[in-house]
């Protein structure tokens, strides 16, 4: 016996650290994206067509319309119209000024050759400029300067992302657009954008690879540590306390109440998904500004030029998704295993809360992006507010902090998500899991004829946690890398049309039922009465008896079955509908 | 019941008290978020000379947002183009305006032609000043 609890522990070690070392052979080279950027080629004579890769990329594009627009007036390096250049692109014609003289193909009658060109590439030039979606916005609305407003979108893009790269900004391997052009100055060369997901894929296996040896060792763990060692057995010296940790669960629970096809582990996940919220939440607020103008921008800084900035902000956007999920599904077990009866009344109660608490989190955080993807959820959802008689327009301004929506919003989302929201949460949170021991642990039958009715140590129920732990840990990483959280172009004054215009998903049937009519009925009574009704039913709907307790759908809880059965397919119906109809 | 004791007069004074000291902190806290830094949207806005609406046509002024409609012989219709039902900006299409969240429909003078917006679109009262400039009142 003592060999082994020496030698394996020492093994599961050993893996672990292998892990480990793999994961740090990888964090070198996973700084920067290792991406060959198509360079468009420059032939020895400057009025060359360049030759580009086909198909051509953004920057190849930008190049094609440079040499074809840009060129004649801006020089074929960015020089601007210097006499060099005159006479290098026009030859005899270098001292002509007039009309249709340079450029007779311009419409419809030509025009006067500007005297003074600005350079565009080098230092100091752009000086203008600060953020690539600066220049985006000045290329777009004043070039080519005789014939405004003549370029695409798409084209403005392509030109800008060329003028970045004579100035040695453009970072390699993403496209320049919107979701990304207000976090690129101009001026300073950046990082190459960061490449999280070698990181992250070393994360998962060194995940994978702790849990392995840790079961590995647990698997071959000789014989299981008695419950709770009679008084008479204790060693002596130092008295044995559980840890921390340990002491946080009850020496022993019944192993009825710990059968993950009983409880699905929901609860315990949401407490999980809440701590790495909370982790990954304060690693967002070392860069997030909760300004108009800085919010949007400094999303796109974390998102794509902070080294594992994404995988932060795509950890916590799947955890206040998925804590969504598994809190419901949280919810649905307690009712369909009728384990809101009397004395767990209260803490079903504390429960609903944290779930409306998590959607309102869920909703805040959301906003927190202040881009165009939340423009229209953000009016709908405050004018909602707006719309309850009475004390709606209070409300209203108590939430928004203005008449309108505009900056204060978002330094009042911002302190409702990260401050006043959180603290409630956290607080009614860990009130909630007292409440789970205060009432006797899990819903479960009562104690049998049995002698000696089987039990689990803290030992054995930490185990679980732990290994729900790992496995929803691995998840997360892995979503994290192939499904990052959405991003838009920033809020910029006036709204840009025919942006997203759907609520958050968990939202969505909400929006459904709006399409029928009055806001205040429908947008504020209908939610509201679907969490009072769910409320209410441990209070006014029979409760399943103490002998059926700890079992899926017993008998006597069938109506509040039935009811919720139905509540929740005609929301995912409503749900469904939104999604389909975009 | 009969007797009012003086414990039962100091409970009942000091649990009047912590009430009121509770609902004036509530007060409090009402009023201290009540404050608003935002300055108020603009009540008008000039929108330059009549001139450059031409007759029969409608301009869409998306920074305010609102439409213009110029009829010919000097007369000018205008209104807003925030959504009555939930606040967004309704988008021009053919002959209508509709909201993209909820699916309103207005025709081209912003009437309403189909829900779950209740009213048409607010008209707004458009004068001229003395240099010829059309100016938008808003209320």
């Amino acid at each position: 016996m003592k060999p082994n609890r020496f030698h394996l522990p020492s093994i599961a070690a050993l893996i672990a650290a292998a892990g480990l070392a793999i994961f740090i052979l990888v964090l070198l080279p996973s700084r920067g994206q290792e991406t060959v950027e198509a360079t468009p080629i420059q032939s020895d004579n400057p009025l060359d067509k360049p030759i580009v890769s086909e198909p051509p990329t953004q920057l190849d594009e930008g190049a094609l319309l440079f040499w074809g627009v840009c060129m004649a007036c801006h020089g074929n390096a960015g020089q601007g119209l210097t006499d060099e250049w005159r006479e290098v692109a026009f030859g005899e014609d270098m001292d002509c000024w007039t009309s249709k003289c340079h450029a007779s193909n311009h419409p419809p009658q030509g025009f006067e050759f500007p005297r003074i060109v600005p350079a565009l590439a080098g230092g100091g030039k752009l000086g203008r400029f600060t953020s690539a979606q600066q220049l985006y916005d000045y290329v777009y609305a004043m070039m080519p300067w005789w014939n405004q407003g003549s370029l695409t979108t798409d084209q403005a893009w392509q030109v800008t992302a060329f003028l970045l790269k004579m100035n040695d900004t453009l970072p390699a391997g993403i496209p320049l657009d919107g979701k990304v052009a207000s976090a690129i100055p101009v001026h300073r060369k950046l990082n190459t954008p960061q490449n999280d997901v070698p990181f992250s894929l070393a994360l998962a296996a060194a995940l994978v690879l702790i849990m392995l040896g840790w079961l590995a060792q647990e698997a071959l763990r000789p014989a299981p540590v008695p419950a709770e060692p009679a008084a008479g057995d204790r060693p002596k010296g130092r008295p044995q306390r559980p840890n921390f940790i340990y002491h946080l669960h009850p020496p022993a629970i019944p192993a009825a109440q710990a059968r993950w096809r009983y409880t699905l582990g929901a609860g315990g996940m949401a407490v999980f998904l809440m701590l790495v919220l909370a982790v990954t939440g304060l690693l967002e607020m070392f860069y997030y500004i909760p300004t108009p103008e800085e919010a949007a921008i400094s999303v796109q800084t974390i998102h794509f030029f902070v080294p594992l900035g994404a995988l932060v902000r795509n950890l916590h956007f799947w955890s206040a998704q998925l804590l969504v999920v598994v809190a419901a599904l949280h919810m649905l077990r307690v009712i369909f295993t009728g384990a809101y009866a009397s004395p767990r009344r209260f803490n079903y109660l504390l429960g609903l809360g944290l779930f409306v608490l998590a959607l309102l989190l869920d909703f805040t955080g959301y906003v927190l992006r202040w881009d165009e993807g939340i423009r229209w959820a953000l009016t709908a959802g405050t004018n909602l507010l707006a719309s309850i008689p009475w004390v709606g327009e209070g409300l209203f301004r108590f939430v928004v902090g203005s008449s309108q929506v505009g900056p204060s919003t978002l330094v009042r989302f911002y302190t409702w998500h990260i401050y006043a929201l959180t603290g409630v949460a956290g607080f009614v949170m860990i009130w909630h899991l007292f409440r789970v021991r205060r009432d006797g642990g899990i819903a479960s039958p009562p104690p049998t004829l049995e002698s000696t009715p089987p039990r689990i140590t803290r030992f054995d129920l930490v185990r679980r946690e732990v290994l729900g732990m790992f496995l929803a840990g691995i998840v997360l990483i892995l979503m994290s890398i192939f499904l990052p959280a959405p991003l838009a172009d920033p809020i910029r004054g006036t709204p840009t049309l025919a942006t997203d215009t759907r609520a958050p998903w968990f939202f969505l049937w909400v929006q459904q039922l709006l399409k029928l009519g009055d806001p205040f009925l429908l947008g504020v009574l209908v939610p509201v009465a679907v969490v009072g009704v769910l409320g209410l039913i441990p209070y006014l709907l029979p409760a399943p008896a103490k002998e059926e307790l700890g079992r899926w759908f017993p008998a006597r809880g069938r109506i509040a079955q039935i009811l919720v059965a139905v509540l929740l397919l005609v929301i995912l119906g409503l749900t469904a509908l939104a999604a389909l109809t975009s | 019941m009969s007797k009012f004791s003086r414990r039962d007069f100091l409970k009942l004074t000091t649990d009047g008290l912590l009430t009121l000291g509770g609902v004036l902190s509530l007060g409090g806290l009402l009023r201290f978020l009540s404050y608003e830094k935002d300055p108020a949207p603009p009540s008008e806005y000039d929108l330059g000379p009549a001139i450059n609406y031409l007759p029969d046509t409608t301009t869409v002024l998306a920074h305010i947002p609102a439409a213009l409609i110029c009829k010919g012989n000097n007369e000018y219709l205008a209104f807003s183009l925030v959504c009555t039902h939930l606040g967004c900006t309704v988008e021009q299409l053919n002959d209508t305006f509709e909201c993209p969240c909820h699916g309103s429909v207005y025709d081209s003078e912003g009437q309403l032609k189909k829900g779950p917006s209740q009213k048409s679109l607010p008209r707004l009262k458009v004068t001229r000043n003395e240099e010829g400039n059309l100016i938008l009142h808003m209320s």
